[in-house]
């Protein structure tokens, strides 16, 4: 659309290089069959500015149908979707490294606690119980701080995560509601301009007969120059009396755009507030709940391993009873173990597929702002076919009345050579331009 | 592009044609009233492409919900590429369908009327501004008719309206080079428009790059494009002469008769 406007203004152009006037040059030609260039008589039609500034339009959007300011791109999801896997798959690792460690440190804390309840059992041999307990206690704070480090890691990376996500979510509701009021302003200024050109047209006709008949006396030679001037004054006043309609028309337009422009902003401001206000606080919901949830944790941890003094590696010749204990403490230190790594886990799948789904919903806002791109394209598609056959119809009539004037049979146009027809868009465009004045 | 190849052609071969004209006076004697035209229009809002355009509308609902869940989730443009392409097929092949038939019999409708009514050619609507025969009624009236139209006897008369099929004009290799070059710089200039359309920062810096983008346009059109418009004019315009044509118009706006001179216009390019 865009290319086919450059060039018809080159066409355009050409056609007046070669053919001066617009009309083939002397000749005897088929008086009967006619032809215009159509492209020519649309370029001097009142509405002409009108139709550009709908082509500039479409040609503009087309342009920016993939900028920042519409949607993002398939490659720019992905590279964020990309960056947000890595920063899971980095806490993942470091979940699993601290799981690791946990084993270890469980398996470790376990045999101490059965050699610290097999030496109280044989009393004199091996450490005293309370030095098993001091030795217990400092694995334990270690390893306390090694899970708060971790877990404080990774609460961090899902914070980080969540307000840049926010962020996005408002950057794109800002983008997606400044496009709305800039859909709604720009219908309303084009149904506005349509109504103004469509006044001014009418205005025209209505006129046209007036006009002609004026222009017709001005023409006359025989004319005195007192009533010359009475004639031209009356002209004059006919072009006046139209233009101050269509001026008043356009004052009253520019009052009502301008009324509109203030409600949008109002508007705008008002929903992008009240959006951004529950956005903001679904992310501090968001993050509260985590960190609670990380402290309940690391003090259900801690818990655990402050209790957890037992053993599991029965050595023979020891009463049922001791056996029994012994097997009680391995059970507990491979329960508190399993319940530690499926609560880690849970939590980074939580994690995970929250912020899968906050990307889905700004994908969804791109999905609708490119939506409404679409719509606009062909609400100015329909706006610009619906100007262009109304141009049409109004060349099509002055055609007609020059065509039977002259008494040419039929008139067609879109011709590719127009071998011995008459061109009569040299004509058409004298009657077409009379139509601004 | 070679739309606007014709339509240039229009107006520069003016003068030249003027020429032509003093050389074929058999032509120039022939009887414009043998020209008509149909409005396709119209043809559209008959009962049977009524129901067909129904039918596929319903079709292209259904692809279309089908369309979007097989989009979805997918990113990679040659994917999402041949994706759109294979439901572009599917939707063209049923609309082939529909209305091949229907096509058909309003082919021979109009053939037909044309016939009766000793028409040499007719033409789309759109383009007659002024004159001709309206042949649509009739054409409707043997449409919805009861039986199948009958198809002329005879050939249509020689007619002093010609015609070229664009599509084969564009198909010469030297027009077709440079169509596809233009078309290359212009999907160059696309992009790169459209990546400093992405860091325009105000209304101002975007209308100064589409108005970059429009001239760079504009300019490789003048050096590359113009000169080959000049060329197909010309002899377009010989062609004219030598068959003693009154217009020639594009096949596009052809509906039945006229005089083909295509292959004589791409003859000419070797």
């Amino acid at each position: 659309m865009l290319c086919l406007a450059l060039l018809g203004a080159s066409v355009a152009a050409c056609g007046h290089a070669t053919s001066p006037g617009g009309a083939p040059s002397a000749g005897p030609v088929d008086s009967r069959i006619g032809y215009v260039r159509m492209d020519e008589l649309v370029k001097v039609h009142p509405l002409y500015s009108q139709l550009a500034r709908l082509d500039d339009d479409m040609a503009a959007l087309q342009l920016k149908a993939v900028g920042s300011e519409i949607a993002r791109s398939g490659a720019d999801v992905d590279k964020e979707e990309r960056a947000l896997q890595h920063e899971l798959d980095a806490a993942a690792a470091r979940t699993k490294a601290a799981l690791a460690g946990k084993e270890q440190d469980y398996t470790r804390r376990e045999q101490a606690a059965i050699n610290a309840a097999l030496g109280a059992g044989a009393s004199a041999t091996g450490p005293g119980g309370a030095q098993i307990a001091s030795a217990i206690g400092a694995t334990e704070q270690t390893q306390a701080q090694a899970v708060q480090q971790a877990a404080g890691q990774n609460l961090g990376a899902y914070k980080n995560a969540l307000i840049a996500q926010d962020q996005q979510a408002v950057h794109s509701l800002q983008t997606s509601l400044a496009q709305r009021a800039t859909r709604t302003y720009r219908a309303e200024a084009d149904r506005l301009q349509k109504a103004e050109a469509d006044f001014a047209l009418q205005q025209a006709n209505d006129d046209a007969s007036d006009r002609l008949s004026l222009r017709t006396k001005l023409s006359n030679l025989a004319l005195d120059d007192t009533a010359r001037a009475d004639v031209k004054s009356q002209l004059d006043a006919l072009d006046r009396k139209e233009a101050d309609a269509v001026g008043a028309m356009r004052n009253r337009d520019g009052a009502v755009l301008a009324a509109l422009q203030k409600r949008l902003h109002d508007g705008i401001a008002a929903e992008l507030n009240a959006d951004v206000v529950e956005i903001h606080k679904r992310t501090i919901a968001k993050i509260d709940e985590r960190t609670l949830e990380t402290r309940q944790q690391l003090v259900g941890q801690a818990g655990g391993l402050g209790a957890g003094l037992a053993g599991t590696n029965v050595p023979g010749g020891v009463s049922p009873d001791m056996k029994a204990k012994l097997v009680a403490l391995h059970q507990k230190f491979q329960h508190d173990f399993n319940d530690d790594a499926t609560k880690m886990i849970a939590q980074f799948q939580k994690t995970r597929t929250d912020l899968l789904r906050r990307f889905g919903e700004i994908s969804g806002v791109d999905e609708a702002a490119q939506a409404g791109a679409d719509k606009e394209m062909d609400s100015l598609r329909k706006q610009r076919g619906d100007l262009y056959n109304e141009m049409v119809a109004q060349i099509g009539r002055e055609v007609k009345t020059i065509a039977e004037k002259r008494g040419i049979e039929v008139v067609v146009s879109d011709v590719v050579a127009p071998a011995g027809g008459v061109d009569l868009t040299a004509d058409a465009e004298k009657d077409i331009e009379s139509l601004h004045e | 592009m070679m739309r606007m190849l014709r339509n240039r052609m229009t107006l520069a071969l003016a003068a030249a044609l003027a020429a032509a004209a003093l050389l074929a006076p058999a032509a120039l004697a022939a009887d414009v009233n043998d020209i008509g035209f149909v409005d396709q229009a119209a043809l559209a809002n008959i009962p049977s492409f009524v129901s067909a355009n129904r039918e596929l509308s319903g079709y292209k609902a259904g692809l279309d919900k089908q369309f979007a869940k097989q989009m979805r989730g997918v990113r990679d443009q040659n994917t999402q590429a041949r994706i759109a392409q294979e439901f572009q097929n599917k939707l063209a092949q049923r609309q082939r369908d529909l209305f091949a038939p229907l096509f058909e019999r309003a082919r021979v409708a109009i053939a037909s009327v044309a016939s009766s009514k000793n028409l040499s050619v007719v033409v789309d609507k759109r383009i007659v501004i002024y004159g001709g025969q309206d042949v649509t009624g009739s054409v409707i009236d043997l449409l919805n008719g009861p039986g199948d139209p009958i198809p002329p006897v005879n050939t249509p008369p020689p007619s002093s309206v010609g015609f070229v099929d664009q599509s084969q004009v564009d198909a010469v290799p030297k027009l077709k080079t440079a169509n596809d070059d233009f078309a290359k710089f212009q999907a160059d200039e696309q992009q790169l428009a459209q990546s400093k359309m992405k860091n325009a920062k105000s209304d101002g810096d975007r209308q100064q790059i589409l108005k970059d983008y429009q001239t760079a346009l504009a300019d490789r059109q003048k050096t590359e494009i113009q000169p080959l418009v000049d060329q197909t004019r010309g002899i377009i315009s010989d062609v004219a002469k030598k068959k003693g044509l009154l217009l020639v118009i594009d096949r596009a706006n052809l509906i039945y008769g006229g005089t083909d001179i295509t292959s004589d216009v791409t003859s000419a390019f070797k």
